[in-house]
C-alpha cells in the first residue's frame, strides 16, 4: 500500500534520507529503527508532507509526493509526533473533531467518544489539550488524533518511549487491538530491540539516512551491520 | 529629455542615501529583536523638528542641532526599547500594535507642538544649487549624502569589528546560541536601539536640509523603510543602500514622467512586485514567508 | 477526576458562558435601543451611528486578526471599496441603495482578492503589505475621476430609502439599521467561532504544523476569513456613504478607517466579539466628546496614549480586564 522509490531529503548540507526504498504491504506492523539522528523521523515527515522529498512515495497506487501537507491527511495518511504535538487552545475533543473534519471529511460524536474510550482519554475530553496532559495522555492525544483522521497507514513516531515494561506490555496490546479494531497498517518507530520483535513481523533499519536491513526482526537483528550501528550509538 | 532623466536619477540617488540610512536603522532593531519598530520614520521626524527646532530659533545651520537630536531621539529611542521589551505575550503581534501606537503619539505630539506646516531649512548656503554639467543638485543634499555614505561606513566598520557588532550579530542569528557564550541580549538590544536612534538622528536633520518635512512624513518614512527593507533583505549594508536608491529613483522618474502624486503609489507597487515575485528580496537574504 | 461540570476548561464551549453571553448580549442591545426610546438629541445620536460604523469595521478587523491570526494596517481599503462601489452602483446604474450596500461588500470582497499573495507572507510583511494596498487604492480613486469624481469627490448618490414607514435617511432609522447589522455581524462572527472552522483556527495560531497534519488547509480557511472581513468593512464603509452621502478618495480612504479599528478593537479586547463592539463606541465617543474639546488639533496624541496602555498593561483590552475583575474559573483564557 505504501512504496518508497528512491526518496532522498537533504537539508542544506545534511542529507537526512539518501535512496530509501522499500515497501510496505496492507496490514503489515513495520518496525522502523536505527540509531539517534538516523533520519527515522524525516521519513515520517516526507510520507506525511511535513518535508519537501526526492523521489516517490507511492499511497494507494498514487504518487503523493507533491501533494500538500493537508491532503496527505485526507488520502489516509495518519501520523504521531515523537514530541506530542497538541493542538494549543483546544479541548481533547476538540483536537479530535478538527481532525476528524478536516482529516475525514465528516463528523461524527459517537465515534469521537468510541476514539477517547479506547484511548484511554475520556475522563480528560474537556480538559486543555495543551496544559492539562501528562506526558503519557499526551502521546496518547497524538495516537486518538490520528485516528480520528480514518487513516488507512498509521506513522507511530516513539509512542512506545518512556514507558515501564508493564505498560509498555499493555499498551503493545493496545496497538494490536487498533491494528485490528480499525483495520490499519502501521509503522512504528521504536529503540527496543524486544518491542520490535515481538510487535512487528517485519523491521527496516536506517543508519545515517540509509537504509542497511529489511526482513523479519531476527534477520535483522543478528545482522552484525544492524547491531554495530545501533549499540555502538545507543550507549554513546 | 535626457536632461530631465538624468536630473531625476541624481536626485533619487541623492535621496537615496538619507532613505538607507533610516532603512538601517529599522533594519537594525529588527535584527537584534525581530521586531519591526513601527515608530521608526517618527524618530527620524523628531530629529528633523529639532533640527528645524534649532535653525529656527537661534538661527544657526541645522546640522548644529546634531547634540541635541541625538538626545531627544536616543532617550525616546530608548524609552521605546524598554516598553517594547515589557511585552511577553504574542510579541510579534503585540510590538507591531505598541509601535504604531508610539508612533500616532510622536507624530500627534509633532503636530502639537509645531503645528501641521510643511518645514524646510532656510539655510541658502544649504540651499544653493550646484551644478555638473547639465545636472543641478542643492548643496543641502550632497552634503546630506556624503554623510549618509561616511555613516554607512562606520556602521559598517563597527558591526564588522567592535566586540558589539559581532555581538549583534550572533544576537541577530541565533538568540540561543549567543546567550551561551555570555552574551546578555538585552544589553545587545538596548545598544542597537542606540544605535538605530543615532542614525534617524542623523537622517532626520539631513532629510530636514535636502526635503520637506511635515508631521505626516514620519509615517511615510516608515513605510518606505519597510520597502527597502523588503528589496534588500535585512542581511546587507550595500544591499540596504542599493534598495534605497532603487527607491529613490524609482520615486523620482514617477515625479518627473507622471505626477508627484504617483510618487508614494510607486514605491508601493515596487514593493508588492518584489514581496511576492521574489520573495527573497532583489539581493536575495532571508525567507520571510509565515 | 469529573470537574468538567464545575470547572468550564478553556476553550471548551462550556453552557453557562454560552447563556452568560447571550444575555450580555441581550443586556447591550436593550441598552443600544435606550437611546431611541428617550429621544436622544440629533447629534447624540449621529455620534452614536458613527460610533457604529466603527464599531462595524472593528469587529471586521478583529474577526480577522482573531481567527485569520492577521494584522491589518490596512482596513480603509476595504472600507473605501465598499463606499466608493455602492455610491457608484446607486448612483450611476440606479441600483437600489440596499441592493447597493452588499454589493460594495462584495466589491470589498474582490478587492481582497487582490491581496491572496500577501496571505503567504507573515505577520509584519502581511501588515504591511495590506497597508500599501490600502494606499494604492487611495490614490487610484484620486486619479480614476472619470470614475470617482476624482479629488473632488462624488456628491450626488441617493441615501438610505424608507422601509415599512421607517425612514432609514432620518437619524433615529440609519441608527436601527446599522445597530442591525452590526448585530448581524456579530451572529455571525459567533457562529463561525463555534464551528469546526472556528475551531481549527483557534488553533492554527500556535499549532501550526498539528493543525495542517490532521487535514486543515490553513491558507484556505484564512483566505476565508480575509474575503469576510473585507465584505463586512465593505457593507459598513457603503452604509457609512450613504448616511453623510458624500465621498472623497482622501476621506473614505483615509487612514482613520485602518486606525481607529485597531484601536477600538484592541481596547475592547480582540478575541471577543462583543470586545471591539464596546471598544469602539467608548473609544469613539471619548475621542469626540472629550479628546477632541481637551486637544481640537492632534486629539489622536490621546489615542495613541490609550493604544499603548492597553498593550502594556492590559493586552487582552477591556474584555481581559473584566476577567480578571471578575474570574469566572480559575483557568480562564479570553475568549468568551
Ligand atoms: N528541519 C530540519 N532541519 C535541519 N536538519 C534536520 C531537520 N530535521 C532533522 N534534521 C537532521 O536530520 C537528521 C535526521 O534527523 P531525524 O530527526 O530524522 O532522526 P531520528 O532518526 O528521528 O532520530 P531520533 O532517534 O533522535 O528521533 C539529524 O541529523 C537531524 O539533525
Ligand atoms: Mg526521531
Amino acid at each position: 500500500m505504501l512504496k518508497l522509490d528512491a526518496v532522498t531529503v537533504r537539508f542544506g548540507g545534511l542529507t537526512a534520507l539518501s535512496d530509501v526504498s522499500f515497501e510496505i504491504p496492507q496490514g503489515e506492523i513495520l518496525g522502523l529503527v536505527g540509531p539517534n539522528g538516523a533520519g527515522k523521523t524525516t521519513l515520517f515527515n516526507s510520507i506525511s508532507g511535513l518535508v519537501k522529498a526526492r523521489g516517490q512515495i507511492t499511497f494507494d497506487g498514487k504518487n503523493v509526493i507533491r501533494l500538500p501537507l493537508h491532503r496527505r491527511a485526507r488520502v489516509g495518511i495518519g501520523r504521531t509526533f515523537q514530541i506530542p504535538q497538541p493542538m494549543h487552545h483546544l479541548s481533547v475533543r476538540e483536537n479530535l473533531a478538527v481532525a476528524q473534519v478536516f482529516g475525514a471529511g465528516r463528523y461524527d460524536p459517537k465515534r469521537i467518544d468510541e476514539i477517547l474510550t479506547v484511548m484511554e482519554l475520556s475522563h480528560k475530553a474537556d480538559a486543555d489539550a495543551a496544559s492539562a496532559l501528562a506526558l503519557q495522555e499526551l502521546k496518547r492525544l497524538e495516537i486518538a488524533k490520528a485516528l480520528a483522521t480514518e487513516p488507512k497507514l498509521l506513522l507511530l513516531d516513539e509512542v512506545l518511549a518512556g514507558l515501564e515494561s508493564n505498560a509498555k506490555r499493555t499498551f503493545m496490546l493496545k496497538l494490536r487491538e487498533l491494528h485490528r479494531l480499525f483495520g490499519l497498517t502501521i509503522v512504528i518507530v521504536e529503540h527496543d530491540i524486544e518491542t520490535i520483535s515481538e510487535l512487528c513481523t517485519r523491521a527496516v533499519v536506517l543508519n545515517f539516512g540509509q537504509l542497511i536491513a529489511d526482513g523479519t526482526p531476527a534477520e535483522v537483528f543478528a545482522n552484525p551491520a544492524v547491531m554495530e550501528s545501533y549499540t555502538g550509538t545507543a550507549h554513546a | 529629455m535626457t536632461e530631465l532623466v538624468l536630473q531625476a536619477l541624481f536626485s533619487g540617488v541623492l535621496i537615496g542615501g538619507v532613505y538607507a540610512l533610516v532603512a538601517l536603522g529599522l533594519a537594525l532593531a529588527f535584527g537584534a529583536m525581530r521586531i519591526i519598530n513601527l515608530a521608526h520614520g517618527e524618530l527620524v521626524l523628531l530629529a528633523a523638528y529639532m533640527a528645524y527646532l534649532v535653525e529656527s530659533r537661534t538661527g544657526l545651520d541645522p546640522y548644529f542641532a546634531i547634540p541635541l537630536a541625538l538626545i531627544v531621539v536616543g532617550v525616546a529611542s530608548w524609552i521605546l526599547f524598554l516598553l517594547v521589551d515589557r511585552i511577553k505575550d504574542h510579541r510579534e503581534l503585540n510590538s507591531l500594535i505598541l509601535t504604531f501606537a508610539i508612533g500616532i503619539i510622536l507624530t500627534n505630539a509633532i503636530l502639537l507642538l509645531f503645528a501641521s506646516d510643511v518645514r524646510t531649512t532656510s539655510s541658502a548656503f544649504l540651499q544653493d544649487a550646484v551644478s555638473f554639467g547639465d545636472v543641478y543638485a542643492m548643496r543641502g543634499e550632497l552634503i546630506a549624502f556624503v554623510l549618509a555614505l561616511v555613516l554607512m561606513g562606520v556602521l559598517w566598520w563597527w558591526l564588522k569589528s567592535s566586540w558589539y557588532g559581532r555581538a549583534v550579530r550572533a544576537v541577530s542569528s541565533n538568540r540561543g546560541a549567543a546567550q551561551l557564550m555570555g552574551i546578555n541580549p538585552t544589553r545587545i538590544e538596548t545598544v542597537s536601539f542606540l544605535v538605530a536612534g543615532a542614525l534617524a538622528s542623523f537622517a532626520g536633520i539631513a532629510l530636514y536640509t535636502m526635503s520637506v518635512v511635515q508631521p505626516a512624513t514620519g509615517h511615510a518614512l516608515t513605510v518606505k523603510a519597510f520597502i527597502i527593507t523588503v528589496l534588500a533583505g535585512v542581511g546587507s549594508i550595500p544591499g540596504v543602500f542599493l534598495g534605497a536608491v532603487l527607491l529613490g529613483l524609482t520615486e523620482a522618474l514617477t515625479v518627473t514622467f507622471a505626477s508627484s502624486a504617483l510618487q508614494e503609489l510607486a514605491g508601493m507597487v515596487l514593493f508588492l512586485l518584489v514581496l511576492f515575485f521574489m520573495p527573497n528580496g532583489l539581493f536575495g537574504a532571508r525567507a520571510r514567508r509565515g | 477526576m469529573s470537574h468538567s461540570a464545575s470547572h468550564p476548561a478553556a476553550g471548551s464551549p462550556a453552557g453557562s458562558s454560552t447563556a452568560r453571553g447571550i444575555a450580555l448580549g441581550a443586556g447591550l442591545l436593550v441598552l443600544a435601543l435606550v437611546p431611541l426610546m428617550v429621544g436622544a438629541s440629533p447629534y447624540m445620536l449621529g455620534l452614536l451611528i458613527s460610533a457604529l460604523i466603527l464599531a462595524g469595521l472593528a469587529l471586521s478587523w478583529a474577526l480577522l486578526g482573531n481567527l485569520g491570526g492577521m494584522v491589518s494596517f490596512g482596513h480603509a481599503a476595504f472600507f473605501g471599496v465598499g463606499a466608493y462601489a455602492s455610491a457608484l452602483l446607486a448612483a450611476r446604474l440606479n441600483v437600489p441603495v440596499l441592493l447597493a450596500i452588499p454589493i460594495g461588500g462584495l466589491f470589498a470582497t474582490l478587492s481582497s482578492l487582490a491581496m491572496l499573495p500577501a496571505l503567504r507572507l507573515s505577520g509584519p510583511y502581511f501588515a504591511l503589505a495590506i497597508l500599501a494596498y490600502a494606499q494604492i487604492f487611495r490614490i487610484l480613486a484620486t486619479e480614476l475621476d472619470w470614475l470617482t469624481g476624482g479629488a473632488a469627490g462624488l456628491q450626488r448618490f441617493p441615501s438610505l430609502p424608507t422601509v415599512f414607514g421607517l425612514d432609514l435617511s432620518e437619524r433615529a432609522g440609519s441608527y436601527v439599521l446599522v445597530l442591525a447589522c452590526v448585530v448581524l455581524f456579530a451572529l455571525v462572527y459567533v457562529v463561525i467561532r463555534r464551528s469546526h472552522v472556528g475551531t481549527a483556527l483557534r488553533a492554527i495560531a500556535e499549532s501550526e504544523d498539528a493543525t495542517r497534519v490532521v487535514g486543515v488547509n490553513a491558507t484556505v480557511l484564512k483566505t476565508w476569513m480575509l474575503l469576510l472581513s473585507a465584505f463586512i468593512a465593505g457593507v459598513f464603509g457603503a452604509l457609512n456613504a450613504h448616511i453623510i452621502g458624500f465621498l472623497e478618495p482622501d476621506y473614505a480612504f483615509s487612514g482613520i478607517w485602518s486606525v481607529m479599528p485597531i484601536i477600538a478593537a484592541v481596547f475592547g479586547g480582540y478575541r471577543t466579539v462583543l470586545g471591539p463592539i464596546v471598544g469602539a463606541v467608548v473609544i469613539y465617543l471619548f475621542d469626540q466628546v472629550v479628546a477632541k474639546s481637551l486637544i481640537p488639533v492632534g486629539h489622536q496624541i490621546l489615542l495613541g496614549i490609550v493604544l499603548a496602555v492597553m498593550v502594556l498593561v492590559a493586552p487582552n483590552g477591556l474584555s481581559g480586564l473584566v476577567a480578571r475583575l471578575f474570574p469566572r474559573s480559575e483557568k480562564h483564557h479570553a475568549e468568551a
